[in-house]
């Protein structure tokens, strides 16, 4: 346990001395994170305030651990297949198609979309743009390598969806056009014409402006704004709202949900939300 | 009893679905609290469950969303790939932070926050299982004195799960399916 008072007193004082601010965090998942830290490092929640002060490396680690990196390739199946069967389809005459990862993780996110895309032969229009908090992520974003036989299964696990439902005809994706296996170092590495495609940029959500003027057709947000609280959530909704054209898609995870002021000014089709226009889809 | 409680959890893992299920559809359907399930589920079958509960229950089963309230008379099953916790105020936060014991959801996860917030307001529940999940949550309900019953070993699938909490903590009760039933509908 850690006294409350203790956790407010390191959140102010990692908001004085740092880029970083989490006080708008919820408060169970900053508190479990921040006892994860105590326990894997050692100390005592004191030493970690004396720390943050003054040791600007050991702050980026904290803030790397803070943060939870869970992404899958092709996470939830079915979200990609409303992707690829209605919502690229739908939007496919556009000059260009601006997509936002927010909070990318991994990136793992990020390269299937981006293979959906060049399967539909849309690749040339996307403009990727995928930010993290995190920096370790970032560089590994970059690097699109990834462990083979843990990370495999997601790709077999979309082609049995396909299988059962082809989509347009298509009941298989041949994944070995995007990434280099090498089975005996258990790694699976996307291949470069897809890893230069977007921009990886470390970006804190919450803190920092956004690093792009262009606005976005397809914002993907999943199962990050579950670890703000209802405030910082707002914030951040609105954020999305300003960045988003009319009629343009944002994609959260499985069990957010828009609350608030901006709950009434996206429209929830299938899997997505729908920016607020006289125009709307059915899924 | 009546009264004396504002909800109940209860984890699972291997072996509950039935257990679960019959629960869910021999409760009165006025049951007043609400039921706050952890279960595990197989890898790869990730969707299908709160469907499979449903069937047979009389009482409506919610995989919450991030942020939602709890309501009493209603059953919640944390979803699948997702840690459930209870916040605060009150409300479900849930979370992709690694596995705990294995597993997302982990039963700890969710009856350690249940028993922080409901305090001796809690009944907890652990029913049968292959692992060791579940037993550190139902030490902190016991800790915080809400009341904690264990499926009877002898009555379980798997009874690793059971004999695992056995070793950390003394529940109020060790009971069959048939007798957790009654002390819940001893609740309404």
């Amino acid at each position: 346990m850690i006294e409350g008072i203790e956790l407010k007193q390191y959140l102010h004082e990692l908001k004085k001395h740092t880029a970083y601010d989490f006080s708008d965090y919820s408060d169970n998942s900053i508190h479990r994170r921040i006892l994860k830290i105590l326990k894997d490092y050692d100390i005592s929640m004191e030493q970690l305030i004396e720390r943050t002060k003054s040791d600007s490396a050991f702050v980026e680690k904290v803030v790397e651990e803070i943060t939870v990196n869970t992404t899958e390739l092709f996470r939830d199946t079915h979200i990609w297949s409303a992707f690829y069967e209605k919502i690229y389809p739908s939007i496919k005459s556009k000059k260009f198609i601006n997509i936002w990862h927010a909070g990318c993780s991994s990136g793992m996110e990020v390269y299937s979309n981006l293979i959906l895309l060049n399967e539909l032969g849309l690749l040339d229009k996307a403009r990727v743009y995928a930010t993290d908090i995190n920096t370790r992520m970032v560089t590994m974003s970059k690097n699109g390598q990834y462990n083979y036989r843990f990370n495999y299964r997601y790709l077999d696990d979309f082609n049995s969806t396909l299988a059962k439902k082809p989509i347009n005809g298509i009941s298989k994706i041949d994944f070995s056009k995007y990434f280099d296996i090498d089975e005996d170092k258990d790694t699976m590495t996307v291949k470069a014409f897809l890893r230069k495609v977007p921009q990886f940029i470390k970006h804190d959500l919450v803190q920092e402006e956004v690093p792009f003027f262009n606005k976005f057709d397809i914002v993907f947000c999943r199962n990050v704004l579950i670890y703000f609280n209802s405030k910082l959530q707002s914030k951040i909704f609105k954020l999305f709202y300003e960045q988003m054209y009319p009629g343009s898609f944002l994609l959260l995870g499985n069990h957010e949900v828009l609350s608030g002021f901006y709950k009434t000014k996206f429209i929830k089709n299938g899997p997505v939300f729908v920016k607020n226009t006289a125009f709307h889809f059915k899924y | 009893m009546k009264g004396q409680y504002k909800a109940v959890v209860i984890g699972g893992s291997a072996g509950s679905f039935s257990v679960v299920s019959r629960l869910l559809s021999k409760l009165d359907s006025n049951f007043p609290l609400p039921i706050i399930l952890s279960l595990h589920r197989l890898k790869h079958v990730r969707s299908g469950l709160v469907e499979g509960i449903s069937l047979k229950s009389n009482l409506k089963v919610i995989e919450p969303n991030d942020k939602e309230k709890i309501v009493a008379g209603n059953v919640y099953l944390a979803p699948s790939n997702y840690h459930m916790f209870i916040e605060h105020d009150g409300t479900f936060s849930l979370s992709t932070e690694e596995p705990l014991n294995h597993s997302r959801p982990s039963i700890d996860h969710t009856l350690s926050s249940a028993a922080f917030f409901f305090r001796a307001k809690l009944v907890g529940i652990l029913l049968t299982g292959a692992n060791k999940d579940g037993a550190k949550g139902m030490k902190d309900i016991a800790d915080k004195k809400g009341y904690t019953i264990v499926q009877d070993p002898s009555t379980c699938d798997i009874d690793t799960m059971p004999k695992n909490a056995l070793r950390i903590m003394k529940p109020n009760k060790v009971s069959s399916p048939d007798e957790i039933l009654s002390f819940l509908n001893n609740l309404a």
